[in-house]
């Protein structure tokens, strides 16, 4: 019984080191995309809307990382 | 977060169906379809004002498929254009206030917070796109030339044909399984006024998937169907 516990505890730990080291590779591919970004615009302001079509495309496709590591942290917790 | 599961024999094997799934996912289907009939019904040279809209939804389609995707590509549109408008309309299905009905079990929200229904769009996704291959290319879709090169590109292609799914699939089921997450531990925290913010960004991510899983399936038909010049 108490090691059942033991490993349901240690889920919750691994659920939180998931989702932290999976926000650090969203969190630098938002900035990395987000600097494409300002660099373009500042370089042809006339290019903004259109570039920031393309910069919602790949912060979606790049925070999607992160989500990934979100459904292995709920699947750890059972949430799902 | 929980569903509601629903569970039958057939020949001894049991079957599970997540029934508040299926239940938003025909409601999603009949608005879209009730749409197009009413549309369609009376179609006329000068269009009324509802025509005119619907004209323009499809020219936002021709114009994506024109940038992604330049040469014979209007075969594709019907698929790629329903996939956009069905996946937009279940995820905008998450923020109307449809959890008042009480089920059994689970919910009616969002019917693309369940990897089921979106694991079944990614692998239509697959074989669509297999399938203009085969049109466009005959065999040479699978083995593009019989040297080392080759046989390596094989194999990388068909592994991404197993990856390209997964990824599909739980790109779009994380993002409204974490925004309805999101939007319950926000209620936990404070249940005044919180969770509007990240309500109306979850209007926001509704768009931008569609987009996504739209672009993606254009990104892949066209990879796959469209020959080389040499």
């Amino acid at each position: 019984m108490t090691e059942v516990t033991t490993i349901t505890e240690f889920a919750k730990l691994g659920a939180g080191i998931a989702m932290g080291f999976g926000a650090i590779g969203a969190g630098l591919g938002i900035g990395v995309a987000t600097k494409g970004l300002m660099d373009g615009v500042s370089r042809q302001p006339e290019v903004a809307g259109k570039a920031f079509g393309f910069f919602l495309l790949g912060a979606a496709l790049s925070e999607a990382c992160a989500l990934y590591a979100f459904v292995i942290a709920a699947k750890l917790v059972g949430l799902f | 977060m929980e569903h509601w599961l629903y569970s039958f024999n057939i020949a001894g094997h049991t079957f599970s169906v997540n029934l508040d799934t299926i239940i938003t996912m025909w409601l999603a289907m009949a608005f879209l379809i009730v749409i197009s009939l009413i549309v369609t019904r009376k179609a006329q040279m000068v269009p009324s004002r509802t025509q005119a809209a619907c004209e323009k939804i499809m020219e936002f389609f021709w114009g994506v498929m024109d940038t992604m995707m330049p040469g014979k590509n209007r075969q594709h549109v019907p698929f790629v254009a329903s996939l956009f408008l069905f996946i937009l309309t279940a995820n905008l299905m998450g923020q109307l206030p449809l959890r008042i009905i009480h089920l059994k079990h689970g919910e009616l929200a969002s019917p693309t917070n369940d990897i089921n229904l979106t694991a079944a769009l990614a692998i239509l996704v697959l074989i669509y796109y297999i399938t203009a291959g085969l049109k466009a290319k005959k065999g040479k879709f699978f083995i593009h030339e019989f040297s080392f090169q080759g046989i390596i590109m094989f194999l990388v292609e068909l592994l991404e044909m197993f990856t390209r799914p997964l990824s599909l699939a739980i790109r779009l089921f994380a993002n409204i399984f974490a925004g309805e997450v999101l939007v319950a531990i926000c209620l936990g925290i404070s249940a005044a006024f919180l969770p509007i913010p990240v309500m109306i960004f979850e209007l926001i991510v509704a768009f931008i998937q569609a987009t996504v899983f739209m672009m993606l399936t254009i990104a892949y038909v066209s990879s796959a169907a469209q020959t080389e010049e040499h």
